[in-house]
């Protein structure tokens, strides 16, 4: 601001812009440092004098007319011009929105983020590989490298997402910044374990590395096996490891396996699959602790003193969505990332998730089946394509319990009562009725 | 230039004997605004005028002891109400007029906490009141060991023990804030039978008994008081132990140690917002060009900051969860400063690379907020380590019962 008013009758003091750096010479303030005093006017200033800052000799001035502001972009928020979509997480569900999209679009980028190393393979599998003799190799049906090859994208593994910034569309991983127009999160759900059993003693089977992992130690040959949770994947990795020559303890908390899911006389008939095959089933059985014993073997201790010994021990003891990524974000998360019912999309803008991480009206859903069709309403969504939508629907639940296989149809509720249909020594038949339908059903 | 201050011992009184001993500053005189208010009039007025100057070379002791009167070096600890969210307010103002004087500022804040939580009564009484006021200065040696415990590098001081205490040796590189009559919290590993290390300690390092070395000249910072800090069998004894073992103190205030660095970076970014906006009207018409204009600038400093404060309301949380949101705040704030400082330099264009100028001045201090330790790299590993999910690793050979 200029001190001085002018008096000269030539108008406002004026400013001149160096054309070399920016500097703005005031004639109002002058320059003191030069010798030029407060309210020397332009004209007057000598010829040899030099721009205080760069140098440039007076001839390199030109008048500066105020500039009127230049109005920020309508929308700085989202900077991205062109679409590119990015996936978190390299499982069945991150794969079949890649899929799903380049069915329907072959240019448009797509970047798929994985903690994993991004190997394609049906998840499905793991609880009963050990039994067929399978290895990791096996189990694999395509490289992260070849699948890249395949669709076009580019992929990241071993990288985390870390935090995300849904007004900037950006997210942070461990190898980088990146913006997105359409974000898709299916990055699964990890194991629940109890505080009271040390992640380092126990395996837990949610991915290949893991089964990987567990592959190689009973690879060695036969030993004692301590499954812990009698849910589907408990009762599945006991028979799987029984097949596969192991002498294997499976600990349930109640009575009978599987009690949120089935009926009694259905799950008796799995109880004796089981032990036909060489479980041995212990129930009742709440675990206190874990611990390795000097002779390098484990010991579970039970609530009611007892304990137990084994050389491998296995948790199935169910999977909770991670929650820290989209609750920093400012996502709603209800026991999994609550998503829209039809569209998938989260409550943040341009942000869709699928598969285990998601929760629809409060409940998860940790099944195959929706998966490719949830992946289909998301690739519609993301490319402006028209879609009927997701709707969801129960799952059918298929128990590979191949000693006592059982199929689950509708939507059973726990603690409702289930009526005898048929049953006989090969088929056991119940179902679930309310207000007179049929609501669920079972075979087994 | 270092100045007069720095020559006073960390031992010797502040005042002559005949005088009552310095008393603990009323907190209450520390209010948030108070502070806040001291600390933004001393950054705005003598360290904005003093940046160049330190970044060359000039040690702002005098202004530190400013800052320090005025509570921007002590509001942090539990003593005073252990508000971090206010401490990294602070720095953020200051470095917005001087990165350098930023890092100062996080290197005393941490030095204060080591002293602080060490429970050590030799340490946390008068000697942690001079601190915390900017009467004495102290920094950090834990680079080394911090990278040593995320398994990057080995760790360099080693300590045996001896009645009474332990006698440590070691040279260690690149040692902020300290000086003749200056201190510093360090670790080293304690060595038993075979050279294997038991496990580590961690001591208030006084730099009177260690030989200070020159380090090399750095692009930028020099203001800092860097040096080299040799040991040769120098005893510690109970009275500067902070930790023993260091592990679990580390463990406990390493997400406050993380965290209270995101001052340093908000303010890079904030002055290198000032300067975008200091040209905005002569150059707004083509710097409209420009990649991270202003307002995108501003509104991921204003989220992320807010993120930052958030995250400072429980510096102690123990969660991973936990700090790998504090992991994350650092990594984005270092990332933000990088931008923001290019950004900055591109709206000023020639002006801005001027020697004398701020915003190439703010690159280096940029660069220095990405790389010193945690660095960006170090961060985003640690993030990546924390992520992935705990197996056991190989048991019993063979079957067994």
């Amino acid at each position: 601001m200029s001190l001085l008013e002018p008096t000269d009758g030539l108008g406002p003091w004026n400013q001149f812009l160096c054309r070399a750096c920016g500097l703005i010479y005031d004639e109002g303030e002058g320059d003191p440092d030069s010798g030029l005093p407060p309210g020397t006017r332009f004209a007057d200033i000598p010829e040899d004098w030099a721009c205080p800052i760069c140098g440039v000799t007076k001839s390199d001035f030109e008048p500066y007319q105020r500039r009127a502001p230049v109005a920020p972009a309508s929308i700085p928020a989202a900077p991205q011009r062109r679409a590119s979509v990015v996936i978190v997480g390299g499982g069945i569900s991150g794969w079949s929105v890649a899929e799903a999209i380049r069915a329907e679009n072959a240019t448009i980028p797509i970047t798929l983020v994985t903690a994993c190393d991004g190997s394609l393979y049906h998840k499905p599998e793991l609880s009963v590989a050990l039994g067929r003799g399978l290895s990791p190799d096996a189990l694999r049906r395509e490289t992260g490298a070849a699948a890249t090859e395949r669709l076009g994208v580019r992929l990241m593994a071993d990288t985390v997402a870390v935090g995300l910034s849904p007004e900037r569309h950006s997210l942070r991983t461990t190898r980088g910044t990146l913006r997105y127009t359409h974000l898709v999160l299916a990055h699964g759900a990890r194991p629940a374990l109890p505080s009271s059993l040390d992640p380092a003693l126990c395996w837990r089977v949610n991915d290949l590395a893991a089964w990987s992992g567990l592959h190689d130690e009973l690879a060695r040959g036969p030993r004692t096996v301590a499954v812990i949770g009698a849910g589907m994947v408990g009762c599945e990795m006991a028979e799987d490891l029984a097949r596969a020559g192991h002498t294997v303890t499976l600990l349930g908390a109640a009575t009978l396996p599987l009690p949120d899911l089935l009926p009694e006389p259905a799950a008796r008939r799995l109880l004796a699959g089981l032990q036909g095959v060489g479980v041995r089933y212990q129930g009742d059985s709440l675990v206190r602790g874990l611990s390795r014993r000097p002779d390098g073997g484990l010991t579970i201790t039970l609530a009611d003193g007892t304990s137990l010994a084994a050389v491998t021990v296995i948790a199935a003891t169910g999977l909770a969505a991670p929650s820290r990524l989209v609750r920093s974000a400012g996502l709603a998360f209800d026991h999994g990332i609550a998503v829209d019912p039809t569209t998938l999309r989260t409550s943040g803008p341009d942000i869709f998730a699928l598969g285990d991480c998601i929760s629809i009206e409060g409940r998860p859903c940790r099944f195959i089946e929706p998966i490719g069709r949830q992946a289909a309403v998301i690739a519609h969504t993301i490319l402006g394509r028209v879609h009927p939508g997701y709707a969801h629907a129960a799952p059918v639940i298929r128990l590979k319990t191949r000693s006592a296989p059982i199929a689950l149809h509708g939507a059973p509720v726990a603690g409702s009562p289930w009526h005898v249909v048929e049953e006989s020594e090969h088929r056991l038949a119940m179902e679930q009725r309310h207000d007179g339908a049929v609501t669920a059903w079972l075979a087994a | 230039m270092p100045s007069a201050l720095a020559l006073r011992s960390a031992h010797a009184p502040a005042c002559s004997a005949a005088e009552p001993p310095p008393a603990r500053p009323d907190a209450g005189e520390w209010t948030d605004a108070a502070v806040l208010a001291g600390t933004t009039a001393i950054a705005d007025g003598a360290l904005k005028a003093a940046a160049a100057a330190i970044d060359g070379g000039t040690y702002p002791l005098d202004i530190m002891a400013r800052l320090g009167a005025a509570g921007a070096l002590g509001v942090h600890l539990d003593r005073f109400g252990a508000r971090f969210g206010l401490a990294v307010a602070a720095m953020q103002a200051a470095s917005r007029s001087c990165g350098a004087t930023g890092f100062l500022m996080w290197c005393h804040d941490v030095c204060g906490l080591y002293l602080e939580q060490s429970g050590n009564p030799a340490l946390s009484g008068a000697v942690l009141d001079d601190h915390a006021a900017g009467r004495t200065f102290g920094g950090t040696a834990l680079s080394n060991p911090m990278k040593a415990f995320a398994g990057i590098e080995p760790i360099l001081l080693r300590a045996r023990r001896v009645p009474g205490g332990y006698r440590v040796s070691g040279m260690l590189p690149w040692v902020s804030h300290i000086g003749p009559g200056q201190y510093c919290g360090a670790i080293a590993g304690v060595t038993g039978a075979g050279d294997t290390i038991s496990h580590e300690i961690m001591f208030r390092l006084d730099c009177d008994r260690a030989e200070l070395k020159p380090c090399p000249h750095f692009s930028g910072m020099e203001g800092t008081s860097t040096w080299g800090v040799r040991l040769d069998d120098v005893f510690f004894g109970q009275d500067d132990i902070i930790a023993d073992p260091a592990r679990p103190f580390i463990g406990r205030i390493r997400g406050a140690f993380i965290l209270l660095q995101c001052g340093m970076g908000l303010g890079v970014a904030e002055g290198s917002l000032d300067d975008m906006l200091a040209v905005e009207e002569a150059l707004g018409h083509v710097n409209q060009y420009l990649d991270d204009r202003p307002e995108t600038i501003a509104a991921e400093l204003a989220e992320l900051r807010a993120r930052v404060m958030r995250l400072a309301e429980t510096p102690y949380d123990g969660a991973p969860d936990y700090l790998i949101d504090v992991l994350d705040a650092r990594a984005q704030v270092s990332e933000l400063a990088l931008r923001a400082s290019q950004s900055a330099l591109l709206h000023q264009g020639a002006r801005g690379y001027l020697m004398s100028a701020a915003p190439q001045r703010r690159i280096r201090e940029a660069h220095f907020v990405a790389i010193v330790t945690p660095a960006v790299k170090h961060l985003r590993r640690e993030m990546a380590r924390l992520s992935q999910e705990i197996l056991p690793t190989g048991s019993l050979e063979g079957g067994g019962p």
